[in-house]
């Protein structure tokens, strides 16, 4: 491709100046790409003598947390449509199950024990409520919103975005697309999200 | 630390904050121009150019160089730009009192000089802000109409004409139109 550049264009252009940013912006920028990159994992040496211990506890919470999570994923998801469940669980869920749910219940003493899956939304709201506080309905909501799609596909998210449009639900709207400019900043946005 | 962009910021994923030093001196004064010059008021371009360079900063887990450094950095630009022209309006910042004039001794050259930046600057300021970014990319950071194209999420076709477009706008400004 030819370069367009026109000599007299791009000489007064450069004339206008060579503006730079401030020292203390820099300052800033560099101080957080610093930061950044000390959050790392430590390095992993095998563990010996007294310490031997680490691996297997540490193994049995990863799997303890791993099945926990996926758990509470399908209870947040609610039941398929047909019947089905997403994803197969893994072969400790039915027994971990239980107990996972059993701390839940504690921590929520004003919930009444769920009627099955039908209204486990409207349960995780109510369990919601006493540990952060009083939380607004609105406020959940879009938790909820944006809880859901975070593991969706960036193509999924802006068809969300674009119903919400339709919907005329221009600030959920505006909140989900906030969240996707953050996690996908280079990624380009159709009108139909833009668009209110 | 020496290297091309794109190994810069890999480098910088995989925890090289020297890398990244390197790769912002390389970019930081072309980019802050183009933010400058898309919006009005110094402190948003600031503020604008800064949020940029924290959205990479995020971004670096997710960094795979599919393009050149400089498109993915722009398209973040552009990106930020669209947000802040949705809630501002569009502008370009006006020529600062303290831009250095070039032109000797003799105070009619310089006037006659200033006036010429001045009128370049408004016609800059008056394109339209597709047009405008399109010239900016090429003039600050040397992008290529195919590079603007995928910054912009633009076709090729219309960034091209968009890039023409300003060019003949400015040139017109510069007396030689």
């Amino acid at each position: 491709m030819a370069d367009e550049r026109d000599p007299k264009v791009s000489q007064r252009y450069r004339e206008l100046g060579r503006q730079e940013p401030p020292r203390h912006v820099d300052d800033a920028i560099l101080a957080a790409s610093r930061r950044a990159v000390r959050v790392r994992l430590a390095p992993l040496v095998p563990p010996t003598g007294r310490r031997r211990w680490y691996f297997p506890v540490a193994a049995a919470a990863i799997i303890m947390l791993s099945v926990a999570v996926t758990w509470h994923m399908q209870v947040e998801e609610g039941p398929d449509p047909n019947g089905y469940v997403a994803s197969a669980p893994s072969p400790e869920a039915p027994k971990e199950a239980p107990a996972e749910k059993k701390i839940e219940m504690q921590a929520a003493p004003a919930a009444k024990p769920p009627p099955a899956a039908a209204s486990r939304m409207e349960e995780r709201a109510r369990e919601s409520a006493p540990v952060a506080g009083a939380r607004a309905p609105e406020a959940a909501r879009e938790d909820r919103v944006l809880g859901k799609i975070s593991a969706e596909p960036p193509e999924k998210w802006l068809e969300r975005v674009a119903a919400l449009r339709k919907e005329g639900k221009h600030e959920e709207a505006d909140k989900v697309l906030e969240e996707f400019r953050k996690r996908y900043p280079d990624y380009k946005i159709p009108e139909s999200a833009l668009k209110k | 630390m020496e290297g091309a962009d794109e190994e810069l910021m890999l480098a910088y994923r995989d925890g090289n904050a020297g890398a990244f030093e390197t790769l912002y001196g390389r970019h930081r004064a072309r980019l802050f121009r183009f933010v400058l010059r898309s919006v009005k008021e110094r402190g948003m371009a600031e503020e604008l150019f800064q949020d940029v360079w924290m959205r990479v900063i995020e971004a670096r887990g997710r960094y795979a160089p599919k393009a050149r450094f400089t498109t993915w950095l722009y398209s973040i630009a552009h990106n930020r730009l669209i947000d802040h022209w949705r809630r501002k309006g569009l502008s370009v910042v006006s020529l600062d009192d303290d831009v250095p004039v070039a032109s000797g001794d003799n105070p009619e050259r310089q006037v006659e000089a200033r006036q010429g930046l001045e009128r370049f600057a408004k016609a800059l300021e008056a394109l339209p802000p597709a047009q405008r970014e399109a010239f900016l990319m090429h003039e600050e950071a040397g992008m290529s109409v195919p590079e603007i194209a995928q910054a912009t999420g633009a076709g090729e076709e219309a960034a091209k004409s968009r890039l023409r477009y300003a060019i003949a706008k400015l040139r017109t400004a510069v007396g030689d139109g």
